[in-house]
């Protein structure tokens, strides 16, 4: 059994590796080993991690939560949580991290931001790592806002393209509406649960009837509108395909593979929690789900850019997860969580690969890299087969158990599913079919530095750095799957109370229907984009208006910059804001100045300079008071003495 | 008539002390108030303060002392008072001097940069 010791260690060895880059390693290229040794330090803890955690049948191993702040009748505890979904999630983000980490250091060699880029990783994946660990919501929370924060800075990379400064500060202000519904949350639970933060303390109580069903309304609904920014889900996913302007490795980490998935992962964690609030929560969580997912599907049927496609796909995807957790399908959720952080990492970080050989994502600009690049090629096709949902790659098997819970839950959302997965074949294959067959189109010219420098001899394969990263990734992309047989199921049930355990029946249409669609998605992709019958162009003229609005995201960011942030906010709310400012807020201010002004004003003109007329009247006065006391006698003496402090 | 019978209308009391000293203390503060010329100003604080002397005095000689109260204290309050005033003359007149030197007045009225 692995001591509590070791499972912090987890967490605090990447952040000694972030501290050790920014302080020491600045501008050095020893950043790299020292972030690659955290990490695989991080790495082998998580396998004896989860290790401990199969011992244990995935029920938490229950290490005690250490207090960390006190305020009076406020406690606020700090504790690391192991069991089968944390350990679960441990392994995703080690391994994926790892290999992205080594990965990058030929991605990103000779860039002059190198110690940089490192240390902003081992920053990321310690948060990440300390997210999953949390015991308590608001531990969750500062891991939570701490990856935000990595993944604007790594966004942000290239800061000198204003592309991607403009990208990191949408992905941070968008997830920041989320966000903002979590905090609310967050201080919700605080107000309902007498001051517990503890995630299991809260599920416990949900589940036993402790909170008001309008105070699980309210605090389910929050934690889904955090899960939605971070999650990229429909409205808040337009930060995501922006997100592609940062380096490619980060692309596959944060944005494909770990922190995209925080919210379900979340969503995951407070399982009980979402299945004892009022049904209509979990119908919306479904259906915004399956929205996302088919509308997300639907942008990367038109994008050019490789990386976009695979964004949308992302977007899509994570729409897949939400909507499984909306219908109570939490194994089916983390299964795809699981499966999908490997191929789609896998697959970023092939279309990196394919970058570096091309210096370009744009696939109209590709084309024919079968020959010239066979292991980035050969990887990015199982990627996608298992995307597709190919028997037996990983992603079938996840996939089915989604749509298999959507089948006994809601018919529709089944087909929509359905539908999903068969845009989804045909979007990716129409990327494998545009990269890699056909002619060489020429590529780009080299934009930034010493690292992309092939355009001359045409395009030849990454260094080994790379090549391997992607064949380690093709192993679980391939036979993972296969662990839905090996009771991964019971293993992330484990985290949840036995009475929400369950199993969905299979059903052999189900299989069928998804099949069906991958396979059809895939063939239609080949007769379009290998055959050419019917060829592209004369597609893109029949579908000229809808492809339009599609290639535009349906004007998504139009509405969201120009419609929401200038006009709404910035013309509407921020000028009343500013006309309240200055008439009410300032308008007070201003006016007791004005006010004290003018009677010291009008009072300032009583003195005039002549000392003899101020003792006049202080000479009547006296004269008037002792008259009194002499007329009144007594009486005035103590109405006087009554004066007196 | 015997001295006894005519002694309240030959000897002075403390009414009549107390009358002076008032009589004395009002002609002071009209001065003070009334005059321009800041001399004379000062001189008439100069009467008030002795009127007041005269007062302390009087209280001293005619009321017997309080049990508590130290005796002579009515003659040191004077003595007090003399210092002090001696000292505020000498201050007094030389700010005098000094504002004639540099305004070729001591008109109180044309002396009044201290207002608003």
């Amino acid at each position: 059994m692995i001591p509590e010791i070791a499972v912090w260690s987890i967490y605090f060895v990447p952040v000694s590796a972030f501290l050790l880059n920014v302080l020491l390693f600045r501008g050095s290229t020893v950043a790299g080993r020292v972030t690659i040794a955290a990490i695989s330090y991080a790495w082998g803890m998580s396998l004896w991690a989860l290790q401990s955690a199969l011992a244990m049948g995935g029920e938490s191993v229950g290490f005690e939560p250490h207090t960390w702040l006190e305020f009076g009748e406020l406690v606020v505890e700090f504790g690391v949580h192991l069991d089968g979904l944390s350990a679960m999630m441990l392994v995703v983000v080690t391994s994926v991290s790892l290999l992205v980490q080594i990965y990058s250091t030929a991605y990103m060699h000779g860039d002059t931001g190198y110690a940089r880029y490192y240390a902003y990783m081992a920053l990321f994946t310690s948060a990440m790592l300390g997210l999953v660990l949390a015991s308590s919501i608001l531990q969750l929370f500062i891991h939570w806002e701490l990856v935000g924060l990595a993944s604007y800075l790594l966004i942000g990379f290239w800061f000198d393209r204003p592309a991607a400064a403009a990208a990191a500060k949408k992905a941070f202000i968008v997830t920041r509406f989320g966000d903002f519904g979590f905090m609310l949350a967050v201080i919700a639970i605080w107000a309902n649960t007498e001051g517990h933060f503890d995630i299991a303390h809260i599920n416990e109580m949900a589940e036993h009837g402790e909170l008001a069903a309008s105070a699980l309304t309210g605090i389910t609904l929050g934690i889904f509108m955090g899960a939605m920014g971070k999650s990229a889900q429909f409205p808040l996913h337009i930060w995501l395909p922006d997100a592609m302007e940062g380096p490619t490795p980060v692309s596959a980490l944060i944005h494909a593979a770990t922190m995209v998935v925080a919210g379900v992962y979340l969503l995951a964690r407070m399982f009980p929690t979402f299945h004892s609030a009022p049904e209509g929560v979990s119908t919306f969580i479904a259906y915004t789900g399956a929205f996302t997912a088919i509308f997300a599907a639907s942008m990367g049927l038109v994008m050019t850019d490789v990386k976009r496609v695979l964004a949308y796909s992302t977007v899509s995807q994570l729409g897949y997860m939400v909507m499984a957790l909306g219908l109570g399908g939490y194994v089916a959720a983390t299964f795809h969580l699981f499966t999908h952080a490997f191929f789609k990492a896998m697959l970023f970080l092939g279309s990196g690969s394919v970058n570096h050989a091309t210096n370009t994502f744009d696939m109209r600009l590709m084309g024919g890299l079968r020959k010239s690049m066979p292991i980035t090629f050969w990887t990015f096709l199982i990627g996608s087969f298992s995307l597709a949902g190919w028997w037996p790659l990983s992603g079938f098997w996840s996939k089915d158990e989604i749509l298999l819970d959507a089948w006994h839950e809601d018919k529709f959302l089944w087909v929509v599913g359905t539908l999903v997965a068969f845009m989804t074949a045909f979007y990716m294959f129409r990327a494998v079919f545009l990269t890699f067959f056909g002619e060489y189109k020429g590529g780009a010219e080299p934009e930034h530095g010493a690292s992309h420098s092939t355009g001359h001899h045409g395009p030849h394969e990454s260094p080994p750095s790379m090549a391997y990263p992607l064949i380690i990734l093709a192993v679980p992309s391939i036979i993972i799957g296969w662990f839905t047989v090996g009771g991964f199921g019971d293993f992330v049930q484990g985290a949840l109370p036995l009475d929400l355990r369950h199993h969905p029946e299979p059903e052999p249409l189900v299989v069928v229907a998804s099949l069906a669609a991958a396979i059809g998605g895939t063939g239609l992709a080949a007769a379009i984009y290998l055959g050419g019958t019917p060829s592209p162009a004369r597609l893109l003229a029949m579908f000229r208006p809808v492809h339009g609005v599609i290639a535009n995201k349906y004007y998504m960011d139009v509405i969201a910059e120009d419609g929401i942030i200038r006009t709404g906010l910035h013309r509407g709310l921020g000028r009343g804001l500013q006309l309240f400012d200055t008439w009410v807020v300032d308008g007070a201010v201003n006016g007791v100045a004005f006010a004290a002004r003018m009677a010291g004003e009008g009072l300032r003109r009583t003195i005039f300079g002549q000392p003899q007329a101020y003792t006049s009247a202080f000479l009547m006065g006296t004269i008037t008071i002792v008259g009194a006391i002499l007329v009144l006698g007594g009486s005035a003496l103590e109405a006087l003495q009554s004066l007196r402090p | 008539m015997t001295f006894e019978e005519l002694k309240p209308f030959i000897v002075p009391g403390l009414p009549h002390y107390l009358a002076l000293s008032g009589q004395v203390f009002a002609i002071g503060i009209l001065i003070a108030l009334a005059k321009r010329n800041a001399i004379a100003v000062l001189m008439g604080v100069e009467l008030m303060l002795n009127a007041t002397n005269l007062a302390f005095l009087a209280f001293a000689r005619f009321v017997p002392n309080a049990a508590d109260t130290p005796a002579l204290a009515g003659h040191v309050f004077v003595v007090f008072i003399l210092t002090v005033a001696a000292a505020e003359a000498a201050v007094a007149l030389a700010m005098a001097v000094l504002v004639y030197r540099r305004r070729e007045t001591v008109d109180l009225d044309r002396l009044n940069l201290l207002r608003w």
